[in-house]
């Protein structure tokens, strides 16, 4: 069932995207054998047949996640978004103390000893790019221990 | 005799100071990215290509320390096995066959010990082979025409999956999936194409934000997923008693496994995995009656052992000469070439002769360096081994944000690969294979270009495309790798099945 789902999707992806190679402007300079459609145009028609194929013959599923684990692994994906969006302003350490120290958590170590791994690792890796490395990391909300 | 001459080069080149120094950097880091639960050597070698980039190493520099991690990952793939009967990666799981017996036996010094002077052996045998091969094939290689690369680059996608896959289809439709990401972009006539008018994307998408996101973001997921986090119980090795003697009687066992493992490694759709349990089933042909197979028998753990190693170095051979990787791992290090601006294929071997020979000469040293390295130091190497993956996946995702964001500091990227590690989540649950995507991501504007050429020297007509013999014969054995693991697939498997079901359930990655 899975690969039919994915199959369909795929044809649905590979007509816009076929669609979309259509709709490409010519070249500057009049039109070649290969435009910039043609490739596209192939890959669309090769994705579609080879999807059909997936929904003809299914493989067996893979059970998929539902419930706690899925959760998990939600929180896992909203835990590495936030660590992306808050390395600038929270500063490297900070956001990888948090962003580490959840992960761990939620992969099962007590949180105490989490949150000293992401610490520890936060500080290790920034003091080694810094000034091992020169290359530099955001300080963040840390700035004001800036030696400079 | 040019040959000797480039590799003396070569030696110039890998043994100046800083050179020597990263290739010991990546050959330990190799070793332990090998051992380490969850990180299998593709994995491994795409979190340190950016780091190897935003240090600003030179390019033989870069290379040769991923080379060495790369060998090096080859190497400590087997402690795994031999511990715990859980293979490192793939082409590990045949060293479980007799390795984990051997352990149980208290003699897992002995094995480790073994298994690192077979893996030498067949590095070193296959080293030699794609020193005397690669010129020759990088000679031939000079006669294609643009039609003969479209079809190599085919034949490429085609034996990915190995005789061995399971579903070709869906080597097809990931391949697809990885070409079509790479048409994104300012395209070579200047027009637009699936860019939306996103900035970001007008240079067309980072394949190493891409590989770095579908390898390491998408293993913490299912690390979460299989809740596998809890460690693995500590492993008692006892003091090494080896005599000459037991090296000498797994020679010829390493012998045949390393030279084997070479021609699989070479073959487009052999690969490592298949490299190593043609050794092993060899070892037991030959040996015959007077071995104790399964139970632990020294030279069931150096045939496969060679043979894998052997494998790894050979893949090398089309992946340096063609520009045309025959597995994860070599895909990665193209990777790595193509970022930093070296076009491989055969004109590398003139144009970037000292980088290409700097490297085969970094191979050979750095083989004996992983020698020296793995007898006294795999102490060391077995405690990192009850290090909990709780800890250590978070940690290594946060160097692959480390590594992705020092490129070019911005938060996009890092959104970017986050994404690339959903989607890799989802491919590998659907079974669909990684490995295709990234090489579609990588050949995608070569197999355009050439397209593009061969199409303008004829015209416009499509039939230049299989025009020349050569062409033909890629083109054939391109749709042989696609019906072959029909035919003769399933009954491979099976074999490879019952071989390894009959000690434990290594799983296999």
């Amino acid at each position: 069932m899975n690969d039919r789902i994915f199959g369909i999707l795929l044809i649905t992806l590979a007509v816009a995207y076929g669609w979309g190679a259509t709709q490409l402007p010519a070249p500057f300079g009049g039109s070649e054998a290969v435009g910039p459609e043609t490739f596209p145009l192939l890959l669309s028609v090769v994705l579609v047949l080879s999807s059909l194929y997936l929904i003809v013959r299914p493989d067996p599923d893979n059970a998929w996640p539902w419930s706690r684990t899925g959760l998990e692994l939600v929180i896992a994906v909203v835990v590495l978004v936030l660590y992306a969006a808050l390395l600038q302003p929270l500063g490297f350490i900070l956001s990888t103390t948090l962003a580490v120290g959840t992960l761990c958590w939620r992969m099962g170590s007590a949180p105490l000893r989490a949150f000293i791994t992401g610490a520890a690792s936060g500080v290790g890796v920034f003091l080694l790019f810094n000034f091992a490395l020169d290359l530099a990391l955001p300080l963040g909300l840390l700035s004001f221990l800036e030696v400079s | 005799m040019e040959t000797l001459g480039y590799l003396i080069d070569g030696f110039g080149v890998a043994l100046a100071p800083h050179n020597l120094m990263f290739a010991l950097l990546g050959a330990f880091l190799g070793t332990l990215i090998g051992a380490l639960p969850g990180l299998g050597p593709a994995n491994g070698v795409a979190i340190l290509i950016p780091l190897a980039f935003s240090l600003g190493l030179a390019p033989e520099t870069a290379l040769i320390m991923l080379t060495a991690v790369y060998a090096g990952a080859m190497y400590g793939g087997r402690i795994s096995s031999i511990l715990l009967n859980i293979p490192g990666d793939e082409p590990a799981m045949m060293t479980c066959l007799d390795g984990y017996p051997m352990a149980r036996q208290g003699k897992a010094a002995e094995a480790l010990a073994i298994s690192a002077v077979a893996s030498f052996i067949g590095s070193l045998i296959a080293t030699i082979g794609l020193i005397l091969l690669a010129p020759l094939l990088a000679r031939f290689a000079l006669t294609f025409g643009p039609a003969e690369y479209f079809a190599l680059f085919l034949l490429a996608f085609a034996t990915l999956g190995g005789i061995t896959g399971k579903n070709p289809m869906k080597t097809v439709v990931a391949a697809c999936i990885g070409l079509m990401i790479a048409t994104v972009g300012i395209d070579n006539t200047g027009v637009q194409r699936y860019t939306f008018g996103v900035l970001e994307l007008y240079e067309g998408v980072d394949f190493i934000i891409a590989i770095v996101g579908l390898f390491a973001i998408s293993e913490l997921l299912f690390f979460i997923e299989e809740k596998a986090g809890g460690g693995k119980e500590k492993m008692v090795v006892n003091k090494l008693s080896l005599k000459w003697a037991d090296i000498r009687n797994i020679l010829p066992s390493s012998l045949r496994g390393g030279v084997l493992g070479f021609i699989a490694g070479v073959l487009p759709g052999a690969g490592a995995s298949l490299g190593s349990f043609i050794g092993y089933t060899l070892e037991k042909k030959v040996v015959g009656k007077k071995g104790y197979f399964g139970q632990g028998d020294p030279r069931g753990v150096a045939g496969p052992e060679a043979g894998n190693n052997g494998a790894s170095s050979g893949a090398l051979v089309p992946m340096l000469t063609l520009g045309v990787p025959g597995s994860g791992t070599t895909a990665v290090l193209l990777a790595l070439l193509i970022s930093l601006n070296i076009t491989p294929g055969p004109l590398m071997f003139t144009q970037n002769a000292d980088i290409v020979w700097g490297v085969i000469a970094a191979l050979l040293i750095g083989n004996f360096l992983l020698l020296l390295l793995n007898i006294p130091l795999v102490g060391i190497f077995v405690k990192l081994l009850s290090v909990p993956p709780m800890f250590l996946l978070p940690v290594v995702t946060m160097i692959a944000f480390v590594g992705i964001y020092s490129i070019s500091n911005t938060t996009f990227d890092l959104y970017f690969m986050v994404a690339f590690g959903v989607a890799g989540y989802l491919f590998r649950k659907l079974e669909i294979p990684l490995v295709p995507i990234i090489l579609g991501l990588l050949l995608g504007p070569e197999m355009e270009k050439n397209l593009r050429h061969a199409m303008d020297i004829s015209d416009g007509d499509w039939a230049v495309l299989w025009d020349s013999g050569l062409a033909i014969g890629l083109w054939a054995f391109a749709g042989l790798g696609l019906i072959l693991p029909y035919v003769v697939g399933p009954l491979l498997r099976r074999r490879m099945g019952v071989a390894s079901a009959s000690s434990g359930n290594p799983e296999g990655d």
